[in-house]
């Protein structure tokens, strides 16, 4: 036998669903902006039907289209007009939409069986209206529940508490529009409600608008020295600035409220640019409290009273719940705690405490369906019915908009609803005939996925298509694509350099990037040094001098206002256009230095002295590796590297004659015949050395593993994962210098994890002991220090060591060398 | 690490509003920090509001309203395997 397993919070101003599985209550979210809980709201407007938050955002701009708090008219004979359809709808018709919407937030599952949650208030017929919603949502079985049981289910299950005699709660419901208070009696885990009072103008929204009115509006007042500000913001016709500011203020007054919850003050900043103003308050407890008590004066109230009625005292209930995200407020907590003296319980979570506990009985409640209906619960939501749809759209484009069309083969009349899978866009149900077309607007440089859904004319999902995938900003055949990749060449390590990609082949033009990097070298002013940008076209993972230099600039010592110190960051930013035209621009901050720079692929520039420097640094490589291939005793490789290494040879000797050729043209015509050597040599050991990268990789991370992973600490573990995750697209790329870099951030993070080892505070401790006290900074405080921390070190107390042992770390005058001071000065000056 | 991000969003609007130039490069270089995280960071002021974006709750002030003209909260995407995923809705007025 089947349990129901969901359950659903339908209420007046939110509603939510959950489902019990594996003895939890699982609140889904909404694939549409990924919020937990529907505002209960549902509009009509052009043809669209849309229900939730955006419904609730028309109120203003077409009230008479936007329908809400129903819930309350539910089993009443009242119905809305509803202009758009020219028909009128009633409380359970829009019940039902909240209904569906909420059943559509479970895409793996269809639901035939819910529990609904209603009111303690609620009578007969208004209960069998919410039932009726439920069928008309499609759900084929609907049990309902009181909203009170279901907090009290909720709280019982999460703390498993055993009752052995009749015990009285009370569950103090105080959310965002509404107040309830219900006595319940449980006994041997039978729940059952006594009697209950409310307000349903009563709630969270109320005290939002009391910090407005009595705690930030006196202020604001004096500020802008103006009076009845109040009137002027609620006012209908009143000015829009007003509207503007009380909106902002409410805002405001939610996060006070939020952040009053957890802090004795908070600071409070209004600025609102038409009125010229901009304050800065600070909101105590005390205030908050203050405006406040009124609202839970109310509350208490109406407690008192169901006492009263049931000849109930205080010491005869055993604990009072709480429900709803109003009770977060601490004050609430300790009045309520103060003045009834008994157990106010808060270990369950007020906002989501009713839907957890229907799911909590939906989970326990066995399903009455027949078993038919029951299988097809379990069952994928695929539609029923096949419809034959041509798809029309662009499938990547360079825009911000793209239009999707669907034309139905057959004649056909029904709704179709737009969905983005990142939250998003939803474009709502919309009515349509045969064919529809809608803009879809798109989430730059990234795979945009749509899911398309097409019901019939009574809403039923007929089909479901979710593959619509749009790439903004990658290829396009309209636009220009990029034939090679264009990488910026930095200084490696050890001296050698190496291409990091800007920009990739196939990405449409026009593109635009910044990258930020530091000075490997310090550049003195006035002195010829210099760092060099050299930007190239080929392949990004190929030698830098097997590429096309197609931006070259060198930025000199003496154009220098004062010393570009190592270490230094340096913005760089690329403009590619679709002619082609590179612009670099040049920011150092520090020096307050910018440089401007526009090049066209057929103007060259090109430096002869770095050709030839490029050539050794090739010939250098090769004679490692014909070192290698000679103990190898591989003599066909040792051959063709021997051709290559007399061809650069000749060319290194034609550059040097070259260096004080400026009119000839030559370096260029050496540039080339360099650049196809180097490919050749490229090609030659490519495959080679990437296999020995890849090996070399995975040595690294498995001795990270072995020894690191289990002790790093929880931001290493991510940043070691991040590496792990991008693995297959950096083991995918071929790129020997990207694999390089990785196996080198897996080494760093294995040396910090090292670092941050506790025994390793005992060898900075007798290094320090070891040291002259002339040698820090202090040597008094220096000899104190070693002192106290031979004192630690005998206790073994390393929490006291730790700071004892910074502390002598940054006394000392001289400090040891770490990574950063090994890297030798590069030769372009850029890392 | 979205707290952040608003914060920097309330303070890169009122230099904008302020004319104040002085900071541009710094936010620049702090959206370029964001994005290498994975964040991708859309500031919808100044554009029209389009009532069909869920990654946006609109405060509209009266019926002809159509200008986001403040931004209370930026909208917020994070990178999640090959797309992105809406992490924090932004929350603004329409006027």
């Amino acid at each position: 036998m089947d349990n129901i397993k969901f359950g659903i919070d339908l209420g007046t101003t939110n509603s939510a669903i959950a489902k019990y599985e594996n003895g939890q209550s699982n609140i889904y979210k909404n694939p549409v902006g990924f919020k937990d809980t529907l505002a209960s709201v549902v509009s009509f407007r052009r043809g669209r039907i849309q229900i939730g938050d955006k419904a609730r955002e028309q109120i203003i701009k077409s009230p008479l289209s936007v329908f809400s708090s129903f819930k309350r008219k539910m089993g009443t004979e009242e119905t809305y007009y509803v202009k758009d359809i020219d028909s009128n709808v009633t409380p359970i018709e829009l019940s039902s939409k909240i209904l569906k919407e909420l059943t559509n937030f479970v895409t793996d599952e269809v639901i035939n069986s819910v529990v609904i949650t209603i009111p303690a208030s609620f009578d007969t017929i208004q209960s069998n209206a919410t039932k009726k919603a439920g069928y008309l949502a499609g759900i084929k079985e609907v049990v309902l529940l009181q909203e009170p049981i279901a907090a009290c289910l909720a709280y019982s299950n999460k703390s498993e508490i055993e009752i052995k005699e009749e015990k009285k709660w009370l569950v103090y419901d105080f959310g965002g529009g509404t107040f309830d208070i219900a006595l319940v009696s449980i006994n041997h885990r039978e729940l059952k409600i006594i009697d209950h009072k409310g307000n349903n103008f009563l709630g969270g929204l109320d005290i939002d608008n009391l910090i407005v009115e009595k705690i930030i509006l006196p202020q604001l007042e004096k500020e802008l020295n103006e009076v009845g500000l109040w009137k002027k913001m609620i006012t209908d016709e009143g000015d829009i600035k007003y509207k503007k500011l009380y909106i902002e203020l409410l805002f405001r007054a939610e996060e006070i409220k939020k952040e009053l919850s957890v802090k004795n003050s908070a600071l409070l900043e209004v600025d609102i640019e038409e009125l010229d103003l901009f304050v800065e308050m600070e909101v105590t407890t005390e205030d908050f409290n203050k405006v406040i008590s009124s609202k839970f004066e109310e509350t208490y109230t109406l407690i008192e009273k169901l006492l009263n009625d049931n000849s109930l005292i205080f010491s005869d209930i055993e604990k009072i719940i709480m429900v709803g995200g109003t009770t977060y407020i601490p004050y609430i907590r300790k009045e309520l705690k103060q003045r009834t003296n008994v157990v106010v319980d808060t270990t369950i979570d007020p906002t989501t405490a009713v839907v957890v506990g229907a799911a909590f009985y939906a989970g326990n409640k066995v399903s009455k369906l027949e078993e038919v209906a029951k299988k097809a619960e379990n069952k994928p939501k695929t539609p029923s019915v096949n419809i034959d749809v041509k798809w029309i759209y662009e499938a990547s484009t360079k825009d911000k908009e793209e239009l999707i069309t669907a034309v139905i083969a057959s004649d056909f009349e029904g709704f179709y609803r737009i969905i983005r899978q990142d939250g998003g866009f939803d474009s709502t149900m919309k009515n349509f005939k045969n064919r529809f077309s809608e803009f879809v607007p798109l989430l730059t440089k990234t795979s945009n996925v749509f899911r398309v859904n097409i019901y019939d004319k009574s809403e039923k999902l007929i089909l479901n298509k979710k593959d619509i995938n749009i790439a903004n900003g990658f290829y396009n055949i309209s636009g220009q694509p990029l034939p090679n990749d264009i990488s910026i060449e930095l200084d490696d390590e050890d001296g050698k350099s190496y291409l990091e990609q800007i920009f990739k082949k196939n990405q449409i033009l026009p593109l635009k990037k910044t990258i930020y990097k530091t000075s490997s070298k310090t550049i003195k002013n006035n002195s010829d040094d210099k760092l060099i940008i050299n930007i190239v076209e080929g392949h990004g993972g190929n030698m830098p001098s097997s590429n096309l230099s197609i931006g070259y600039i060198e930025l000199l010592g003496k154009d220098l206002s004062m010393d570009l110190l190592r270490g230094m960051e340096v913005e760089i930013e690329f403009a590619m256009s679709e002619s082609r035209d590179l612009s670099i621009a040049v920011y150092i901050n520090s020096l307050g230095m910018e440089i401007n720079e526009v090049f066209n692929p057929h103007e060259k520039s090109i430096s002869t002295s770095k050709i030839t420097n490029e050539i050794k640094f090739a010939i250098d490589e090769l004679l490692v590796e014909k070192e290698i291939a000679e103990f190898d005793e591989d003599f066909k490789y040792l051959a063709k590297l021997q051709i290559i290494l007399e061809e650069l040879s000749d060319l290194y000797h034609e550059g040097l004659d070259l260096i004080d050729d400026n009119t000839t043209g030559r370096k260029y015509q050496l540039d080339d015949k360099k650049r196809t050597v180097i490919q050749q040599y490229d090609t030659l050991v490519k495959s080679k050395q990437i296999i020995e990268e890849i090996d070399n990789y995975n040595e690294t991370k498995k001795h990270f593993i072995n020894h690191y992973l289990e002790t790093a600490n929880e931001s290493q573990k991510r940043e070691y994962q991040k590496i792990v995750k991008e693995e297959k697209e950096f083991l995918a790329a071929m790129n020997k210098f990207v694999l390089k870099r990785k196996t080198k951030q897996l080494e760093k993070l294995g040396d910090e994890v090292y670092l941050k080892k506790d025994d390793l505070y005992y060898d900075w401790f007798f290094y320090f002991r070891m040291k002259e006290l002339s040698e820090f900074k202090k040597p008094k405080k220096a000899d104190k220090l070693i002192e106290m921390a031979e004192v630690e070190v005998e206790k073994e107390n390393i929490k006291l060591l730790k700071p004892i042992i910074n502390e002598l770390y940054y006394l000392l005058i001289e400090k040891p060398k770490g990574d950063d001071d090994k890297f030798i000065d590069g030769n372009l000056g850029l890392r | 690490m979205e707290n952040i991000i608003k914060q920097i969003i309330d303070m890169e609007n009122k230099s904008e509003q302020s004319n104040i130039t002085d900071f541009t490069r710094n936010f620049k270089r702090l959206h370029h920090e964001f994005e290498s995280l994975g964040y991708k960071i859309v500031n919808p002021l100044g554009e029209e509001y389009d009532y069909r974006d869920s990654a946006i709750e609109a405060n509209i002030i009266n019926e002809d309203s159509v200008i986001i003209t403040k931004v209370l909260k930026p909208v917020i995407y994070k990178k999640e395997n090959e797309g992105f995923i809406l992490v924090q809705k932004g929350i603004v007025i329409v006027a």
